[in-house]
């Protein structure tokens, strides 16, 4: 039956606009990345020194800054999706400031506050962790693009979960942890799908604030950039597009799964 | 079971009351009987018995909100299953629990595949699967379609007497309370009056009960005869016998309430009944398959005739009638 109606919907001229609008616009955002292939010499296809360290260093890192952005985030979202007092606006406006600063001026100010000559900088390398050009500092700047974005889409995933649901799981005896974990998570799947890979794009191509706080060890983003310095553009194309393989599936598969019934 | 409630936010409530059987408690939207219920299961922090003293997960109390609130990601057997541990049995427990309600083939849909009585008795399996001593329902006809309401309202009173649980059920329709074993009536925070359906339909305490209890015809008039069964209140122009109740006394100011079905119409002024009231017809109105016929008279009343009598007396708006009513069914509010 569907398919009988299917001609007729597209002679209405509202929905050929729409559609015409949606594919220029599709075209408009994607028409650089088609250029992408003309541009690759794909007979001298090859890999700079160096390329393949990167893709592991942005793979595992960025692994770790989405763990840790996910585990630390989600419990601030759902409070700020729950908690009521007075003052709530100012904390939302606060929130908005690792958002709103441009990515350099964020590594600016984090190598200042956890540089080895700040105090909070001093408190860690006395720990023996030293939060500039190393690993632990390539996993904070990525956090700090990261975290900001999930928060984001995780609170407004938790808004959307009607409280009915989560107070009837606490009549039918199942405490605010199993309530939480049986009917919040679920609900909120697809927000915070969407929120878990906005994050990991944001942590795989974060390069501003990593940049400055974590020039070594290089990932992909800053990596690409010392290939344009060094050796030119040739370089450039075929990390990209080992950049896309690895980056992509997850999003990707998030959706895919987050539109079925159950959670994972 | 005794049940006693004060809260304060949102709203006022401070009462007692008795849950028997299937219970149901009457008030006006706004009168706080969602309130009552959420306080009662331990959703809003109220001083309430019993059960008062225990978290909300451990109050052994199923409450169905409006609208049921199944979970919308999970199975009609999920839904049932929630609260029950996880084992091997949970899956056998919850479609026994569905079997019950009547639903074993509908086991494997989504909320959102199902009827609004379906959802009704899913909600009430998943209820009934957390062993509770207590059932509150909130607004149990709200939802249902007018075509199969009162089957399904049947179904749901057999049902609950099956399981032997006391249920607390909270509306503002008077059609849910007559199928009660019990009924209270929610007024300003308080009981009103509380008492067997019957009783409490045919003799409201007060004016506002009677309002509640569906009651249209209002009189206020003084007592002027008593004799060993029977009262005769007049007002101006008009006089009613009614059968005496106890704490009156002559010379008494009364209110008197009449149902609308309780009244009669006719052409003519003396019958049987001894009691007419003389009226011109104001407005006729089709109520299903009866008519809500306005009159004017001593005052505006209203009454509710099938449509067969209204065909044989040829009703029509400015015709002269006589209102008739048996003397047990009018009603005397003292207050």
């Amino acid at each position: 039956m569907k398919s009988l109606f299917a001609p007729i919907r597209s002679l209405n001229p509202t929905t050929w606009t729409g559609n015409a609008l949606a594919l220029a616009v599709m075209i408009f955002l994607l028409a650089p990345f088609a250029a992408l292939i003309a541009a690759t010499d794909w007979q001298h296809f090859h890999f700079a020194d160096g390329d393949m360290t990167a893709i592991r260093t942005s793979l595992i890192y960025s692994g770790v800054a989405l763990v840790l952005s996910v585990l630390a985030g989600a419990p601030l979202a759902w409070w700020l999706a729950h908690a009521q007092f007075r003052g709530k606006w100012l904390v939302d406006a606060l929130l908005m400031l690792p958002l709103l600063t441009p990515p350099l001026a964020l590594g600016i100010l984090l190598s200042s506050f956890y540089g080895p000559y700040s105090p909070v900088g001093s408190l860690f390398s006395q720990a023996g962790i030293y939060l500039t050009n190393t690993a632990p500092a390539f996993v904070l700047a990525q956090i700090y693009g990261a975290m900001p974005y999930f928060v984001l889409a995780a609170r407004a995933a938790f808004e959307g979960v009607p409280p009915e649901l989560e107070q009837i799981s606490r009549t039918l005896g199942r405490n605010r942890l199993q309530t939480f974990w049986l009917v919040t998570l679920p609900l909120a799947r697809l927000g915070l799908s969407a929120g878990v890979a906005l994050a990991w794009v944001r942590a795989m191509g974060e390069f501003g604030i990593v940049l400055i706080v974590a020039y070594f060890p290089q990932g992909i983003p800053v990596k690409l950039w010392v290939n344009l310095e060094d050796i030119g553009l040739s370089a450039v194309y075929p990390l990209l597009w080992v950049f896309f393989l690895v980056a992509v599936p997850l999003p990707v598969w998030l959706g895919l799964r987050a539109r079925k019934h159950g959670l994972f | 079971m005794k049940i006693h409630c004060q809260l304060s936010q949102p709203i006022l409530l401070d009462l007692q009351m008795q849950v028997r059987d299937f219970t149901v408690l009457l008030g006006l939207s706004g009168e706080g009987k969602t309130s009552l219920l959420k306080a009662i299961s331990g959703l809003l922090p109220a001083q309430v018995s019993p059960f008062g003293e225990l978290a909300v997960e451990r109050r052994p109390i199923g409450y169905l909100p409006q609208g049921y609130a199944l979970f919308p990601h999970l199975r009609a057997w999920e839904n049932v299953a929630f609260p029950l541990s996880r084992g091997p049995k949970r899956r056998d427990e919850a479609l026994r629990l569905l079997g019950r309600v009547g639903l074993q083939d509908l086991a494997e849909r989504f909320p959102s595949e199902l009827s609004g009585g379906q959802r009704q008795r899913v909600a009430l399996a998943r209820a009934l699967a957390r062993k509770p001593e207590l059932l509150l329902l909130d607004e149990p006809t709200s939802a249902l379609d007018m075509a199969t309401r009162d089957e399904v309202l049947d179904e749901l009173v057999r049902e609950v007497h099956e399981f032997g649980i006391p249920v607390l059920a909270v509306s503002h329709d008077p059609h849910l309370a007559l199928l009660a074993d019990h009924m209270a009536i929610l007024r300003h925070g308080r009981i009103a009056q509380e008492g067997p359906p019957a009783q409490v339909f045919a003799s409201p305490l007060t004016m506002d009960v009677a309002r509640l209890l569906g009651y249209r015809n209002f009189l206020t008039g003084q007592i002027t005869t008593m004799d060993a069964q029977h009262a005769l209140v007049c007002g101006l122009g008009w006089q009613l016998q009614a059968i005496l109740q106890p704490g009156l006394s002559l010379g008494m100011r009364v209110h008197l309430v009449l149902r609308a079905e309780d009244l009669s119409l006719g052409l003519d002024p003396d019958r049987d009944h001894g009691n007419a009231l003389r009226g011109r017809v104001r407005q006729i109105r089709r109520e299903g398959l009866n008519l809500r016929v306005y009159v004017d008279g001593v005052a505006s009343l209203e009454v509710l005739i099938p449509r067969g009598q209204a065909e044989t007396l040829r009703l029509a708006v400015g015709a002269e009638v006589f209102m008739h009513v048996f003397p047990r069914h009018v009603h005397m509010i003292t207050t």
